[in-house]
């Protein structure tokens, strides 16, 4: 019987080797990497969008790259809904998942036109280099590209890995520290503010003190918060209130405003 | 009809999650139901190894592509297949380079994507075709024309492969892909194609005193995955959590017949069975 054909190298035992002689290279750390929230922001309309994109403007103007990428919001709720009383798999659920997060990014990228804003798929990052350098404001949607191929997670039928887990790999795959999230609120409570008055802001945690919590909710989705303290680069994710003026330029510009939540 | 609903700053559609928070584990149970839809229950997936197989070159293609090309006549498959020594290259390279998991996971793919052609080449006479990613609805149409689909195997994690759970190389490879595959269309079974019998309790190309596993529940193999499996770990890890697929055959594809028997649904090579006893 013929032999396995193998292709001799010096590197092929390599890495089986040494393991530890893996030294990783950030493809492009310096650029930000952004979410624009779903249901907290794109559903709010004019009133919330419109100020964060001029904070997202004027943080362009200074210099600062940023990536926008979109959450999905109440059309998504509703489409799960509706898959889920049908007993569609999680591969189908999140493949429906992806075109709602695609109609925000393209509808930041008609506000963004006249200053750069341009509509990425999600191979494009290999140009992001070419766009960065002409000052354009790439977006694209947060949902990762998993589709049918997204694995059912026991107890529920919604796909694990939504757009904070799109938006938390593309930081970890371009090298960047840290993913910034814009939503609707300060970030992590001691319990909910709009329940609790005596409810005290977070400012910084980590992935395992918020893991031991074992909150029945968290603010960013589960798998982000299971990854961070195995991931590479992406170490920090920061929420940001999107609402509130200077927020989102503060944190563009590198501040640790909202919450931190670190590896 | 279903209605807008706004008077908190968003706009919302009426809908049982409307509001919620999706990492709320009691709004997602409300999601969760005992079994998902059946897609495909009549279709199996038949993986061919890119290792084992297509690296032996034609003395081992051949024959089994003479198989192939019978047993298409009577079942209705999917086929994917492995990328092997190359892929393994390609990862030694880029792991020496400190390419980031997710810049390996987007270059492997075309690795395997070489076998898919050469496989399409030589079964392409006897109706074949290259699916193109996730083209499931065209499944149907495939097979009343009698052309059996070749699928990518490797899943489109790409740049977002997430963090492994030990080193720097992606996880979800092409065992995993074609899986998942039969996974979400709800297949009546999932046939690895390799070089041995089946699955050992180890490396039978290393230990002499390896025992074959001719038949076992998945919840038995778990209680002592074998560490050198003839299948990616991954794939056993979501088998677990999944819900659909019942029954895994590896065979032996160097022996002629064996492939054949499995689509019959015979207990040939090793057969993983979940949920009720093999």
């Amino acid at each position: 019987m013929s032999e396995r054909m193998t292709i001799p190298s010096t590197l092929s035992a390599a890495h089986t080797a040494a393991p530890n002689e893996y030294r990783p290279v950030a493809v492009m750390p310096d650029v930000r990497v952004v979410k624009i929230g779903g249901q907290s922001i794109m559903d709010r309309g004019r009133e919330a969008l419109f100020p964060i994109l001029d904070e997202v403007i004027e943080a362009r103007k200074r210099g600062i790259q940023v990536v926008l990428l979109t959450g999905g919001g109440t059309r998504a709720r509703h489409i799960y809904t509706i898959a889920s009383e049908l007993d569609m798999p999680t591969g189908v659920v999140a493949t429906l998942g992806k075109y709602i997060p695609m109609q925000n990014a393209r509808m930041v990228q008609m506000l963004l036109a006249k200053h750069g804003g341009i509509y990425i798929m999600p191979d494009d990052f290999e140009k992001l280099p070419l766009y960065l350098q002409l000052g354009c404001i790439p977006v694209m949607s947060g949902m990762p590209p998993f589709g049918y191929w997204e694995k059912h997670q026991e107890g529920s039928r919604i796909p694990p890995h939504r757009t904070d887990a799109g938006v938390f790999l593309s930081c970890e795959f371009l090298g960047a520290k840290r993913a910034i999230f814009i939503k609707d609120e300060d970030g992590l409570y001691t319990d909910d503010p709009k329940k609790n008055p005596q409810a005290t802001h977070i400012p910084r945690i980590t992935a395992q003190q918020l893991i031991d919590r074992d909150l029945p909710d968290v603010v960013v989705e589960r798998v982000v918060v299971e990854y961070l303290p195995r991931s590479r680069w992406c170490k920090e994710v920061q929420i940001v209130n999107g609402l509130k003026p200077g927020q989102v330029l503060a944190a563009l510009e590198g501040q640790d405003v909202g919450t931190l939540i670190t590896a | 009809m279903t209605k807008l609903v706004t008077g908190d700053g968003r706009t919302h559609i009426q809908s049982q999650l409307m509001r919620e928070s999706l990492q709320d584990r009691k709004v997602l149970s409300k999601t969760n139901s005992v079994r998902d839809i059946q897609i495909f229950p009549d279709v199996s997936m038949v993986s061919i190894g890119g290792q084992s197989i297509f690296d032996r070159g034609k003395s081992a293609i051949l024959p089994l592509v003479d198989e192939l090309a019978a047993v298409k006549k009577h079942h209705k498959i999917v086929i994917g297949v492995g990328g092997g020594t190359r892929v393994r290259h390609t990862m030694a390279v880029a792991m020496d380079l400190g390419l980031p998991t997710g810049g390996i996971a987007q270059l492997v793919g075309a690795m395997e994507e070489l076998n898919a052609i050469l496989l399409n080449a030589l079964l392409a006479p006897h109706g074949s075709m290259p699916m193109q990613r996730d083209h499931f609805w065209d499944l149907p149409l495939y097979f009343d024309a009698g052309i059996t689909p070749i699928a990518i195997s490797v899943p489109p994690y790409h740049f977002w492969e997430p963090p492994p759970l030990e080193g720097a190389e992606p996880m979800h490879g092409s065992d995993f892909g074609m899986f998942q595959m039969a996974e979400v269309l709800g297949m009546k079974q999932a046939i690895y194609v390799k070089d041995e019998d089946g699955l050992y309790t180890k490396d039978p190309k290393q230990h002499k005193d390896a025992k074959l596993i001719p038949q076992i529940t998945l919840e038995e193999l778990m209680k002592d995955l074998p560490e050198e499996n003839i299948l990616d770990h991954e794939l056993y890890r979501t088998w677990s959590e999944a819900r659909n697929v019942k029954r895994v055959v590896i065979v032996n594809g160097l022996k002629p017949g064996q492939l054949t028997k499995a689509l019959a649904g015979e207990n040939v090579g090793t057969v993983i069975t979940k949920g009720a006893a093999s």
